[in-house]
């Protein structure tokens, strides 16, 4: 409890003794103090401090040196650095100053926790100053009496403590005020200088840590001086040409310094100097004459001075003054040349003349005008022509021939040697060989190989190509003894034509020409494709060359990329000179995508995709595909035709079958109570009234008339039956072909309409495929040859009447033929007839016409009276059969004479197995 | 002048009066332009003559040629020096009329006086070499201040000063060129051409 409150007293002790003021009127009295007192140290020194302990604390607070903690900053510093000197004195060593930092306090651990700060001192660490090195002065003349002395040094290493450097000088027994610099510590500059004395100068650098002094500089200021440049310089012509007079002021008086200068000059536009020779001005002066220079030329002088002797610096370089020399007559020609054309008139030409106006140095001064001689050598007695010419061009009109023309140019000094140009009839001298072109930078050497002759000059033509405009012709001239030429102005990425013409000294060679570029780039743009003819596997594609504009350069080739959707590119490589190609083997029915790249040497450009699609089919497939086809068709066709023609017959009697005759059949004879049933209904039902649709016209071959039996005209016999008793014993019989249509044709396969719509199918079906009481039928058809009406049982009344039940169906069938309506007032002729047969001769309104071919074209008539409004044909035959045209004919209503009619029906299919007469 | 003479006190001696020739006609050339613009500065007459005045050097002498160098260094020292003191004079003289507002003649007369001073140096390192004590200045002991002049005579008094001085160095080129010109006995190197 006791040293609790020991140690309270103690610190509260330690607070009042530093903040209560000293006896002495101070207001802090600590407990201790360190030495040294806020050191400048060198960096990387050692250092020691110490910490002195008051004795009046040391007797109050038991405060001791073994209590003290040294801390740099925050940091403490390490024990092992501690020295307890004695009760009273602590030290603290540090090996390297740079480990220290400020502040460095001294303090005391109380009562072993509480820290109190004893004291701190502020620790400087630097390095003492270099001696400045290289110290160097240079006096600028500022104006005409005033000189300033800038002197520089090396400061050398930065010290990290506030250095202080200043200029000395003095003479031995005038110590002058020393130069301190502003805001650099490497140079200084004074205005108190005096020449002609020497003068020794130095530089002092001061800090904390020390005092470095630099060498001394001996020196006059007079031989250090940079005077400044000759002043109000002026250039005025001489009478001579070719010299200039430059004129000047020194600022610097021959009482201070004795001078030399330096001249320099240069053509305006031209970067490069030339100098006059030093020794020509090394004395002092205010002018001097510059010789050698070009009339009538822009000449820029400058110039600068320094000491005589050489010691000391030059001035700058004065204002560029500008002078021009007086004009002196050209020193030459101007080079002439000519364009001939001879597109008017081949025995005239126009002859363009012209010249390059002479270069500066060559024209010496203002060519005033141009004096032109043309003088005809081909004819001695023509006069010389004169002209006086200011432009650089002429134009004449000379007749064919040799020329020499003259060239002057005159200015205001006087005129120039003569230029001579030979203007042959013929260009027929030997040409430059080996014509070849090589860009060089940015110029393009022309080169040649010289003709075997001795060659006076060389003409180089050359032109822009272009494609939109004409080539405008730029030329120059080359000595005959030069096999190569640059030609500038030469734009990259153009197209130039070139043409070198040898000038002989008796005539001109044929121009040689070639086409140059001086830089190549990738085309600007490619080539648009496109097809011209697409097939099955192949394409014809064709393009458009690229203008001269576009191409950039030489055209190496053309590529052409090809590829399906999903395909791989094909690549193909095309001359240049080409602008079509075909692709092969492609895949048919196929999309494709071409596109085309054009390449120069530098490069390639690709054009626009285009696509197209293979045909399926190649040319002249479908074609082999169609014909055959066709043709196949046909020889079917032909073959059906001729193999129904062979068969007629067989298939005539499958169709309709040799129906024999019953009135010439025996059945009637033998078997007279069953009279063959015809039934006549049906034949009334079979044309009614009014479905009447067609009159036919059967023609009969003259040779086949007998084909139609009777059985095939019996219809027309039912229908004539009741008019012409003579007519009555011929029996009916279905006509029909093979073309007719089903009303007109018997038909086997309608039997259950057959009784009702063919008379003719169900009397024969009825009367030959029946056996009779058991007997067995015959399978032939047999035919009576009787010419005794039918029996009247077998012309059964309700034929008749069947035949006339239905008038209004044979009128509609009239009618239906409406257009035949007047036909039937002509009287129609009949001629030679079968056989007609009226079904009913109060109905029968219609006619029918029969004409035999090949006999006679009358048409057989069957004449029809008029006024009964139900008349209906009551048939209508129409055969396809070969060689056969059957169509019915007019029937007159005057019935044919016995005679004329057949007696009798004649086997008419005999040959083709048919019945025979029994 | 010493009989013998090594070759480096030969060169020194040379251009000390290389120098000195060169500075000489420096320093007449600044004073006439100082005398312009004294004369412009102080509303004085540039053709009025000036009597001659107690404590300038005259430079001009009887029997100049017939003067030995050492002779010449003497007379040229004692001048400079006299005029050194009378710079310093006119110095202060103008600085209290002036002030500031002229820092132009100021600066002029500082440079003149530098000159001179510079001038006295050469003569007094011409006279070591030639073996020569170099006669003491009588300052400390000289004569007693002249007595205050008035604005217009303290004027007049500095025109005269710079007149004489324009004279005395035209005099010191003329001395040294003697001094400079090789001694027989030693062999030295030509005289120097330069002339001010």
């Amino acid at each position: 409890m006791f040293s609790r409150w020991n140690w309270v007293a103690c610190g509260f002790y330690l607070v009042l003794n530093i903040c209560s003021p000293d006896a002495s009127g101070g207001l802090v009295q600590s407990c201790g103090h360190i030495i040294p007192e806020s050191p400048v140290l060198a960096l990387g020194s050692n250092f020691t401090a110490l910490c002195i302990l008051n004795e009046s604390c040391l007797d109050f607070g038991n405060i001791y040196a073994s209590q003290i903690i040294w801390k740099i900053k925050n940091r403490v510093v390490p024990k092992e650095q501690y020295h307890e000197i004695n009760r009273t004195v602590s030290s603290v060593t540090f090996n390297d100053t740079s480990s220290l930092a400020t502040p460095l306090t001294c303090n005391i651990l109380a009562d072993g926790q509480i820290e109190q700060n004893i004291y701190g001192i502020t620790v400087t660490v630097g390095l003492a100053p270099e001696k400045p090195k290289n110290l160097s002065c240079i006096v600028h003349q500022v104006s005409r009496f005033t000189y300033v002395m800038t002197c520089t040094w090396n400061p050398g290493r930065h010290t990290f403590l506030d250095t202080q450097f200043r200029l000395r000088y003095r003479w031995p027994e005038e110590i002058f005020p020393d130069c301190i610099p502003k805001d650099v510590n490497n140079s200084c500059t004074t205005t108190d200088i005096q020449f002609f004395v020497n003068t020794e100068i130095w530089v002092e650098a001061t800090n904390a840590l020390g005092k470095a002094k630099s060498d001394p500089l001996v020196v006059d200021p007079i031989d250090i001086v940079k005077p400044l440049s000759p002043q109000n310089v002026s250039v005025n012509p001489e009478l001579l040409p070719t010299i200039l007079k430059l004129s000047w002021e020194n600022w610097i008086s021959d009482a201070v310094m004795t001078l030399k200068f330096n001249i320099r000059y240069r053509i305006v536009g031209d970067k490069n100097w030339m100098e006059v020779p030093s020794e020509d001005t090394a004395s002092p002066r205010t002018s001097f004459s510059v010789q050698g220079l070009r009339p009538y030329t822009k000449y820029v002088f400058s110039i600068r001075c320094m000491k005589k002797d050489g010691v000391g610096y030059w001035s700058d370089w004065s204002e560029e003054k500008a002078g021009i020399t007086t004009e002196d007559q050209p020193s030459k020609g101007p080079p002439i040349w000519r364009i001939i054309d001879k597109s008017h008139s081949p025995a005239y030409w126009t002859v363009h003349l012209i010249w390059k106006a002479l270069k500066p140095f060559e024209a010496n001064g203002v060519i005033l005008q141009y004096e032109v001689t043309v003088r005809d050598k081909s004819s001695l007695s023509t006069p010389v022509k004169k002209y006086n010419v200011t432009s650089t061009n002429h134009t004449l009109q000379l007749p064919e021939g040799t020329y020499e023309v003259t060239l002057i140019a005159r200015n205001s000094v006087g005129a120039s040697p003569p230029s001579v140009l030979l203007i042959p009839a013929s260009n027929s001298k030997a040409p430059v060989k080996n014509l070849r072109t090589l860009p060089k930078h940015d110029k393009l050497w022309v080169g040649w190989t010289a003709p075997n002759n001795y060659v006076l000059k060389y003409v180089i033509e050359w032109c822009l190509v272009s494609s939109s405009s004409d080539c405008i012709i730029e030329w120059q001239i080359a000595l005959g003894d030069v096999q190569g030429v640059e030609l500038k102005g030469i734009k990259p990425f153009k197209c130039y034509l070139i043409t070198v013409y040898p000038l002989y000294a008796d005539g001109q060679g044929s121009g040689q020409s070639v086409k140059a570029y001086l830089k190549q780039d990738r085309p600007s743009k490619g080539p648009t494709v496109q097809t011209k003819k697409v097939g099955k596997a192949e394409a014809v594609l064709t393009w458009n060359h690229l203008t001269v504009e576009e191409q950039n350069g030489f055209i190496r080739n053309y590529t052409i990329l090809y590829k399906t959707i999903d395909g791989n590119e094909t690549v193909v490589t095309v001359d240049p000179s080409k602008t079509e190609y075909t692709l092969s083997s492609l895949t048919s029915d196929t999309l494709y995508t071409v596109r085309m790249m054009a390449s120069t040497d530098n490069g390639s450009r690709t054009g626009p995709d285009f696509t197209f699609t293979t045909q399926k089919f190649g040319k002249g497939e479908i074609e082999a595909i169609v014909v055959p086809v066709c043709l196949a068709f046909l020889l079917i066709v032909l073959l059906g035709v001729l193999f129904c023609f062979n068969k007629r017959d067989l298939i005539k009697k499958h169709i309709w079958p040799i129906v024999p005759d019953p009135s010439k059949s025996n059945i009637a004879q033998w078997s007279p109570q069953v009279p063959a049933k015809h039934n006549f209904n049906s034949k009334d039902q079979m044309y009614p009234e009014g479905s009447f649709t067609d009159v036919s016209v059967v023609e009969i071959e003259a040779d086949d008339k007998k084909s139609f039996s009777e059985q095939d005209l019996k219809p027309f016999d039912l229908l004539k039956k009741e008019k012409s008793t003579s007519e009555g014993h011929s029996s009916g019989i279905g006509g029909s072909s093979c073309m007719s249509s089903p009303r007109q044709s018997v038909s086997d396969s309608d039997e259950g309409e057959t009784t009702q719509n063919t008379s003719s199918t169900v009397q024969y079906s009825t009367v030959v495929l029946n056996g009779y009481r058991d007997q067995t039928p015959v399978q032939v058809f047999s035919r009576s040859e009787s010419t005794q009406p039918l029996l009247d049982s077998e012309e059964r009344p309700e034929d008749h009447a069947g035949g006339a039940d239905s008038p209004a169906q044979r009128q509609q069938y009239f009618r239906q033929n409406g257009g035949q309506d007047e036909i039937n007032t002509d009287r129609p002729r009949f001629e030679r007839t079968k056989q007609i047969t009226h079904a009913d001769e109060g109905d029968l309104v219609g006619f029918v016409q029969l004409q035999i071919s090949g006999q006679s074209s009358q048409p057989l008539g069957l004449g029809m009276e008029k006024n009964t409004q139900e008349a209906a044909l009551s048939n209508v035959l129409q055969t396809c059969t070969e060689g056969q045209t059957v169509r019915p004919e007019t029937v007159e209503e005057n019935p044919l004479s016995v005679d004329e009619m057949p007696k009798s029906y004649l086997p008419q299919t005999v040959r083709q197995g048919g019945y025979m007469p029994q | 002048m010493a009989a013998a003479e090594s070759p480096s006190a030969a060169l020194r001696r040379r251009d000390l009066c290389s120098r000195g020739i060169r500075l000489a006609g420096k320093m007449r050339a600044d004073v006439v332009d100082l005398l312009d613009a004294y004369v412009e500065q102080q509303g004085l007459d540039a053709s009025a003559s000036v009597a001659a005045m107690e404590g300038v050097p005259l430079a001009a002498v009887e029997r100049w040629d017939e003067q030995t160098g050492t002779q010449r260094l003497l007379e040229n020292l004692a001048a400079y020096r006299a005029f050194r003191a009378l710079l310093a004079q006119m110095l202060e003289e103008q600085r209290e009329q002036l002030g500031e507002a002229d820092a132009g003649l100021g600066r002029a007369l500082a440079a003149v006086l530098l000159q001179v001073s510079a001038f006295a140096y050469h003569l007094e390192e011409l006279l070591r070499l030639e073996s020569r004590g170099i006669p003491g200045e009588e300052e400390e002991d000289g004569p007693p201040p002249p007595p205050r002049l008035s604005l217009f005579e303290q004027k007049l008094r500095g025109l005269g000063v710079l007149r004489e001085l324009a004279q005395w160095a035209v005099r010191s080129v003329r001395d040294l060129r003697q001094l400079a010109k090789p001694s027989p006995a030693t062999g030295t190197a030509p005289g120097l051409a330069e002339s001010p």
